[in-house]
């Protein structure tokens, strides 16, 4: 599903350049979890961000679902976002003006789906994540794990191939943490394709496989035993 | 391009936020409002100008005797210049071609009576062409004819003024009133448009007044309006070579500047018109700039709102949102605002434009009106650049890259 090939990115910092990915081999095959770890400035969200088309590597080859992706026009990319790629972020991103609904169905708007259709999927994925009764309800009106869960409808809602996480559950409490990863384990059961940023060890372990990067390359790539965070919900 | 997606996501932004929407209509309306009342400010002093000019003929000659200044032909500096009819007749035969309507004047004053009421006023012998030279309007009855002046009829054609105050509300005409002892029939009832002293004066057939104020052929000036085809440098050529030719006449050094004075209006004319070509001039300068500080304040604040907006624009992206799709999304809501903006504030500045011009009518600014192609033009153009103004900005962020757009606070 993805692979990359020594991927190297750096970033100009004034004079000085940062060397942030020093040449990234990684694989991930359909239907797999895969947290991504390590400390701050290890180069984890810059691997995702290039993963997810936000931004773009210097070297190296990407290949997602077959489709090299290189030197896109920004129009292509949009289409291959849309097409491929769902996003979580730790700060949900959500669209402060439009209701949890629009903002389900907005990727949806993106892939010129009919009104109807979209407000009908967009609900559906909402149900999925629990909050249909909040589906009028702008995000200010939301608690962070409501707004999270949101965010999740609306990266499900374009079916995405792979479902990218930036610490989903950097801003959230443990209790509401866990009500996160339990959703993220309930998609994959579905057999979609997360990779999942995050610098914490007990939601590292929800996850199978787990990554580890430090300054730029992978220390450690290892399957792990899932740990079902179900048990920790109530 | 306009289904009912783009227009939720326009009301929907517009809904949210208001200053931002207010700011970008209000600089537009106000450019509009500001452009309006200056073209209608220019065209009140236009009209203004004009209107003074139409107390008389716009073509007018007045030719006014005076005294000499210079010695000639035998006789001593200081002499008095009289024209007489022969003078009027010369005129006539000398220069059939250039005048048009010619008329004399001959004032005196006098104490007019009707029933109880009295007053003093001017009365002026003219020739039936006075009316159009003065510009005289017919209110009632008629105006002197020329069966008049060969009859010499004692007839006096009365200014408004003149009838408020002597006849208050009887009908004049055909009544007789008294000029100092002798009884005259009033014949007509005349308004001036363009000078309200004018209508305290009474005109009469200035054969009779040359009968009854001392049996004389003397005239006090000479009124007359040359051949409206005439551009202004042959107005000009004949009223000089009708003064070469008078000075001859009556024995006058052609070098002496005061023995009469010939006022042609073709002069001040051709001033006021030149004037009024630069007011237009000017006015087209500052519209110019005015429209392209409403054209830099609309970029502003496009620019402002694309800053504000990068945010949403990376999530946007993030979610699948191609860049026409970016540059449409803020493009749509920007024309949709100034265009309302634009128009409303091309209706309420037409409208008060509209109010106040049939109020104001002072000598020097009058009717103020304006050209509603030229707003409307001048609105869609603004409209349309303001557009180009954010076309670059918002297609630099929709080429942004999403990470950058999305770091963005």
């Amino acid at each position: 599903m993805i692979e990359i090939k020594d991927l190297h990115k750096s970033y100009k910092m004034g004079s000085n350049s940062l060397h942030v990915l020093k040449g990234i081999n990684f694989k991930a095959e359909e239907g797999e979890l895969v947290a991504i770890m390590g400390s701050s400035g290890s180069g984890k969200s810059t691997l995702l961000n290039i993963l997810g088309m936000l931004d773009e590597a210097d070297t190296g080859e990407y290949i997602l679902d077959g489709v090299p992706i290189k030197n896109l026009s920004e129009t292509k990319a949009a289409k291959y976002r849309n097409k491929f790629l769902g996003f979580v972020f730790q700060s949900f991103n959500l669209i402060n003006y439009k209701s949890a609904l629009e903002n389900v169905a907005l990727p949806l708007y993106y892939q010129k789906v009919g009104r109807k259709e979209r407000e009908a999927k967009a609900m559906k994925y909402l149900e999925q994540v629990g909050l249909k009764e909040w589906a009028d309800h702008l995000p200010n009106e939301l608690s962070g794990g409501q707004k999270q869960r949101v965010a999740i409808a609306r990266a499900m809602a374009a079916e995405p191939k792979v479902l990218l996480a930036d610490e989903p559950t950097g801003a959230l409490d443990s209790t509401t943490s866990y009500e996160v990863m339990d959703l993220i384990q309930q998609i994959n059961d579905l057999g979609n394709t997360i990779l999942v940023v995050t610098h914490e060890e007990d939601i590292a372990h929800m996850c199978k496989r787990i990554i580890h990067l430090r300054d730029g390359v992978i220390v450690e790539d290892k399957k792990i035993e899932q740990v079902r965070a179900s048990q920790y919900v109530q | 391009m306009f289904n009912r997606d783009t227009w939720q996501e326009i009301w929907h932004s517009i809904k949210n936020n208001k200053l931002r929407t207010f700011l970008t209509g209000f600089s537009v309306a106000w450019g509009i409002f500001i452009l309006v009342l200056l073209l209608a400010s220019v065209n009140g002093m236009q009209n203004g100008f004009y209107k003074q000019f139409n107390d008389d003929a716009t073509n007018s000659i007045f030719i006014y005797p005076n005294a000499t200044s210079k010695p000639y032909g035998g006789f001593e500096a200081g002499r008095r210049i009289q024209f007489k009819n022969d003078d009027l007749e010369f005129i006539k035969g000398s220069f059939e071609e250039s005048y048009e309507y010619i008329s004399p004047r001959f004032n005196r004053s006098v104490t007019a009576k009707y029933k109880q009421e009295t007053g003093t006023y001017t009365i002026i012998g003219v020739s039936p062409d006075h009316q159009m030279i003065e510009r005289s309007v017919i209110e009632s009855g008629r105006y002197l004819n020329k069966r008049d002046l060969k009859d010499r009829n004692k007839v006096l054609v009365i200014g408004q003024q003149v009838q408020k105050e002597l006849f208050k509300d009887d009908d004049p005409i055909g009544k007789s009133l008294i000029a100092n002892g002798l009884v005259f029939q009033v014949i007509g009832v005349f308004s001036d448009d363009g000078n309200e002293r004018e209508e305290s004066n009474i005109y009469a057939p200035y054969t009779t007044m040359q009968g009854i104020f001392g049996n004389t052929d003397q005239i006090n000036s000479i009124s007359m309006t040359y051949n409206p085809a005439f551009d202004f440098t042959r107005a000009l050529a004949f009223s000089n070579t009708m003064e070469e030719v008078l000075k001859r006449r009556l024995v006058i050094d052609p070098e002496d500047q005061s023995a009469f004075f010939i006022n042609n209006y073709a002069e001040g004319f051709s001033n006021i018109q030149t004037f009024s070509n630069f007011l237009t001039f000017v006015a087209i300068g500052v519209g110019v700039l005015i429209l392209i500080a409403g054209i830099v304040g609309i970029g502003n604040i496009l620019i402002f709102i694309i800053k504000e907006r990068t945010k949403e624009i990376g999530i946007r992206k993030a979610l699948g949102a191609r860049p026409i799709e970016i540059v449409k999304l803020i493009l749509m809501e920007s024309i949709v605002i100034t265009t309302l903006s634009g128009f409303g504030g091309m209706l309420f500045s037409m409208g008060i434009v509209a109010l106040i011009s049939p109020i104001v009518d002072a000598p020097a600014f009058s009717n103020p009106n304006v050209d509603n192609t030229v707003v409307i033009i001048c609105t869609v153009v603004l409209i349309l650049a303001g557009v180009m103004a954010g076309l670059i900005p918002s297609i630099r962020a929709a080429n942004v890259k999403p990470i950058d757009a999305l770091r963005a606070d």
